[in-house]
């Protein structure tokens, strides 16, 4: 349409937005890309040459079974954030919309675990599943359901208690995307629905969802990104890769290779790999999802 | 026309309920041990600790005494104001732009900021500290410069996903809205300001608020670049009184209740606006 | 209407507040501006870093004579010091490289120094010693760290020792007294199953977080005070076996159930606690601790004592590890400051001196000539004191001597050697490859 043909404003638009990626994002993570190829030994130190071959910290990566075992734990994330929180939120959601008694008491409710810093929630989480005297295992033995302790972090139970607090966080956060995305839908549709005798379910299913679509599919994007990069609560709760090796995630891997290992290439080629699968996958989400293909 | 209980209201209702629990539960338990007396917790950390039977202030007194939380307080809301301020800004003009316009570069401009959202602060850090002590405004010891190159970093690590959100509200705003206003004689400022920025007025909110919470909240790059005690800020106090803390599990409860009670202000009053811009939306569109 | 006020009155409020607190701020800010221009003799704004910030133990005692330094000088100390951890060594090592160093820095004088030593960043002693001949002069010059050009930069501070705490609570409980100098291995594994029987841990560490404490003491009891520091060069030579019966050890105490039950998810502050709590009769932790327990239980001290790490071999149980691993550098930057370079040396001369080293020295090792002179020993002070008495050898960390890279490696192996999942020549193998 003519308003948009002129292209000269689009100079306005942009410019400060790039200015900003390519100072503080670009030209580090070009910085990056480099380092992969390099061999560094300190986070401080400067490159000691390139690595030899140059593409070795690629081909670790094949053979890596802690990164192995990194990518199966976040592809299972990945999966549970876009089933669990994307979809809990989206329930959440249509529900709040359909009420009108208490539907703003509930929508600052749910966004309460948002509030809280990662840190701090970790903090929380840790006394909630502590071995020793923690919420869970105090609440177990008072109601009589186990007599020893159970360590919540050992192999048999870490998924879920890495899990669950990740989730349950970012719950809240979808919830508020998808509830403004469902206050931006203008209440003459649902009239004019209404008119038709489309309420209930069939109103969702044949207006409401269609409608939020394109914000769906904003929060799969989201879902998919910030599961690659989970880092916060998983490390304050269990650090490197506990239990035994075997609770490693993309994120937590790639800092502990690169602030603990001194590992800074290594750490970098990880980073690249996050950064890849990142937008592969949010484009084949992207292409799957959305209907407008104007992207 | 009275309205009548129906089975799916009252299961709605249950169900909302049941999850407001869980979210509102592990705060009111961390409130509630913030004041237990220390030893009490791993003990019993159900009960409502009452004076006598484990009730003391002790955990705030202790947290308070050692730090300066007004000037922590300062630095924290300079630090996160600005980022708000400058990320709702340009993210909103860079999404107009780029939902709006068709051209050439926009298909890789947009896998771009997408990356952008991937990269991991840690790879990023390095480069970027080096940067700003090049252009002296990191490790200066002056204090507002400090301030200075820890928003700069905030603001481009908000940018894209602050983008990414606002493209897909700003797609579902009717262009028919622009063309009218287009026919009317308006040039395309006036109607990103007059059509698009009122239309969606609550989603350039939440971009807001998630920016004033992750920048907030943020501890990596504020611990990397806030290193004397009168340039910390909130996060960093708290982070250091809970390292000192060790087990010291009451001491970590008041630091926790101490960091959230700005931010739940702050979210409770933005609220409230995104409500208020939703009605006046509503009425327009 | 109304939300508006409401949210106007919140505004203000907090731009009131934040003016408020930006006017206290620049009140303290006005007499360093006047610094600015650096007239002799006025106050000097000093860049400090050190590891005494965050849940260091020292951190009290730095805090004061920080201040103390102060107030004598007129000086003005910006302190920007943290808690010891590989992020913040990484911090230090960037700051030198972009140029943004500071004045005075306390940090590890092994090789993690080299950096920024080879970068002529770094003021050595001899240098300090032409102009300020009383520079370091109360410490014993054997004792200051020689960096690999054979000069020395860094003034020794306080050091560390690391032996066996041990609760006498639970001890007595299960009938057992207190370990002497002469504590063997066999009789220790047969002190722990009893502890075990009773229904209390034997042995109180996480092998996640902190398993270099018993690895330590267990390569010292498969070889002598004499071998502790040789480094492997594979798992196959005399180091290398040494290293991986250690390791086997640790698997031996592992398997027979005398860690905790969750030794490898459990944090060291997790497991310190149950020893503070009298949950758990055997700790092996270093000198720093003993504050820990000062400060946490004040009211059952009498509970804790300093033993001996049980030995075995040629190794006596009165063998113990120690040293002085972290001292006080002045950097070029701050010595070239004609204005920075007398506060600077004033400042170390400062902490090391012979009156505020006793603050941080109680009963660890230190290179003052005239020993430190600590005032009112608490009672588990006295208890270390005691058993330092009949400390019969003392030897450096080996952890110490290899790469950082190394070191993580070996330790986060531990869990997966002890659990099986993992060979001890394995690990050995993989650490050894990276240093």
């Amino acid at each position: 349409m003519s308003l948009y043909r002129k292209k000269g404003p689009l100079i306005v638009f942009l410019l400060p937005a790039f200015v900003f990626l390519v100072l503080f994002l670009y030209y580090p993570f070009i910085q990056n890309i480099l380092n992969s190829f390099s061999d560094i030994t300190g986070l401080g130190s400067p490159s000691k040459g390139l690595n030899d071959p140059w593409w070795a910290n690629y081909a670790t990566l094949f053979t890596d079974p802690k990164l192995r075992t990194a990518m199966v734990n976040t592809v299972i994330l990945t999966v549970c954030t876009v089933v669990f929180q994307v979809g809990i939120a989206l329930v959440l959601a249509l529900l709040v919309d359909s009420i009108k008694v208490g539907a703003q008491l509930f929508r600052t409710l749910y966004f309460f675990p948002i509030v809280i810093s990662a840190t701090a929630l970790g903090l929380m989480f840790n006394l909630i599943f502590l071995y020793n005297g923690g919420m869970v295992n105090q609440l177990l033995q008072a109601l009589g359901i186990i007599s020893e302790n159970v360590d919540w972090k050992d192999s048999g139970h870490f998924r879920f208690t890495m899990l669950a607090p990740v989730m349950w966080q970012y719950v809240g956060f979808y919830f508020v995307i998808l509830v403004t995305g469902l206050n931006n839908i203008p209440a003459d549709l649902y009239e004019a629905a209404a008119l038709d005798g489309c309420t209930g379910l069939k109103r969702v299913r044949h207006i409401t969802l269609p409608l939020l679509r394109n914000v769906l599919c904003t929060c799969l994007v989201l879902a998919i990104t910030g599961a690659l990069k989970v880092f916060d609560l998983p490390w304050v709760m269990f650090g490197a890769g506990m239990p035994q090796d075997q609770g490693w995630l993309t994120g937590t891997y790639m800092y502990d290779q690169t602030f603990n290992r001194g590992n800074v290439d290594y750490g970098s080629t990880i980073a690249i790999l996050i950064v890849v699968l990142g937008v592969v996958l949010s484009n084949v989400a992207n292409r799957v999802f959305k209907p407008r293909n104007d992207i | 026309m009275r309205k009548k209980i129906t089975p799916t209201k009252v299961c709605t209702y249950v169900v909302l309920t049941f999850w407001a629990l869980t979210t509102l539960y592990p705060f009111v338990w961390v409130i509630l041990n913030s004041f237990r007396e220390k030893g009490l917790i791993r003990k019993d950390s159900f009960s409502i600790p009452l004076p006598g039977s484990g009730l003391t202030t002790d955990n705030y007194a202790k947290a308070m005494e050692r730090f300066d939380f007004a000037n922590a307080y300062l630095n924290s809301l300079i630090v996160s104001i600005a980022v708000t301020i400058a990320v709702v800004i340009i993210a909103g003009l860079a999404a107009y732009g780029l939902v709006r316009f068709k051209f050439k570069l926009r298909g890789a401009c947009y896998s771009l900021i997408m990356a952008g959202m991937m990269f991991p602060v840690f790879s990023t850090i390095i480069p970027v500290f080096r940067m700003e002590a090049a252009w002296g405004i990191a490790s200066s010891g002056n204090r507002w410069l400090s301030l200075l190159a820890v928003i700069l970093p905030q603001i481009a690590g908000n940018l894209c996903f602050a983008i990414i959100v606002l493209m897909g509200f700003i797609e579902s705003v009717p262009i028919e809205l622009e063309e009218s206003a287009y026919v009317d004689g308006c040039n395309v400022f006036q109607v990103y300001f007059h059509i698009i920025i009122p239309a969606a007025k609550s989603s350039f909110a939440t971009v807001a608020i998630f920016s004033f919470l992750w920048s907030y909240n943020d501890l990596f790059t504020q611990n990397f670049f806030l290193r004397v005690p009168r340039e910390k800020t909130i996060t960093l106090l708290l982070n250091e009184i809970s390292s000192q803390a060790g087990v010291d599990y009451g001491l970590m409860a008041s630091s926790v209740v101490l960091i959230v009670v700005p931010v739940l202000i702050v979210y409770v009053l933005l609220q409230k606006h995104i409500v208020k811009g939703l009605t006046a939306g509503a009425v327009k569109g | 209407m109304k939300k508006n006020r409401l949210l106007a009155i919140a505004l203000s409020a907090a731009l009131l507040l934040g003016l408020l607190a930006g006017c206290g701020s620049k009140s303290n800010d006005n007499p360093n501006s006047g610094n600015g221009g650096n007239q002799g003799g006025s106050s000097v704004e000093l860049n400090v870093v050190t590891s005494y910030g965050g849940d260091d133990g020292n951190r009290k005692q730095y805090e004061a004579a920080v201040k103390s330094y102060e107030e004598a000088t007129g000086n003005k100390v910006l302190d920007a010091s943290a808690s010891s951890n590989e992020e913040w060594k990484a911090k230090v090592l960037t700051d030198f490289e972009t140029g943004t160093e500071p004045d005075v820095l306390f940090f590890f004088t092994n090789a993690d120094a080299e950096p920024f030593i080879q970068a002529g960043k770094v003021v050595d002693v001899a240098t300090v010693r032409a102009e300020y001949p009383d520079y370091g002069s109360n410490m014993r010059d054997s004792m200051l760290a020689v960096a690999s050009d054979g000069k020395n930069y860094a003034i020794p501070s306080s050091g560390f020792w690391e032996n066996m705490f041990v609760n006498t609570k639970v001890l007595s409980d299960c009938g057992i007294s207190v370990p002497g100098p002469d504590y063997t291995w066999d009789q220790f594994l047969k002190d722990c199953q009893a502890i075990k029987d009773k229904g209390y841990t034997p042995i109180a560490c996480s092998l996640f977080e902190v398993p270099h404490y018993w690895f330590e003491f267990c390569v010292m009891n498969n070889g002598t005070l004499a071998n502790q520091l040789d480094i492997p060069a594979s798992a196959d030579d005399a180091a290398g076996q040494k290293w991986c019966a250690a390791l086997n050890d640790i698997k031996d105490l592992y398997e027979k159930g005398f860690f905790p039950a969750n030794t490898l998810t459990a944090t060291d502050a997790e497991t310190v606690q149950i020893f503070g709590d009298g949950e758990a009769a055997f700790l092996i932790d270093g000198s720093w601790k003993v504050t820990h327990f000062v400060d946490n239980y004040p009211e059952n001290l009498e509970n804790f004592a300093i033993s001996y790490v049980p030995a075995k071999g040629e190794r006596k149980a009165s063998e113990a590890i120690g040293g002085i691993s972290m001292g006080y550098f002045i950097t070029k930057k701050a010595w070239d400051d004609p204005a920075k370079r007398e506060a600077a040396v004033k400042f170390v001369e400062h902490m090391t001196s012979d009156e505020v080293m006793s603050t941080f020295v109680t009963t660890e090792v230190t290179a003052l000539k005239n020993g430190a002179s600590p005032a009112g020993l608490n009672p588990l002070q006295q208890a270390a004191a005691k058993a330092n008495a009949e400390i019969t050898g003392v030897v450096g960390a080996v952890q110490d001597t290899i790469s950082s890279e190394a070191k993580t490696d070996l330790f986060a192996n531990v869990q997966n050697v002890v659990t099986g999942a993992m060979s001890p020549e394995d690990a050995v193998n993989s650490a050894i490859a990276l240093n």
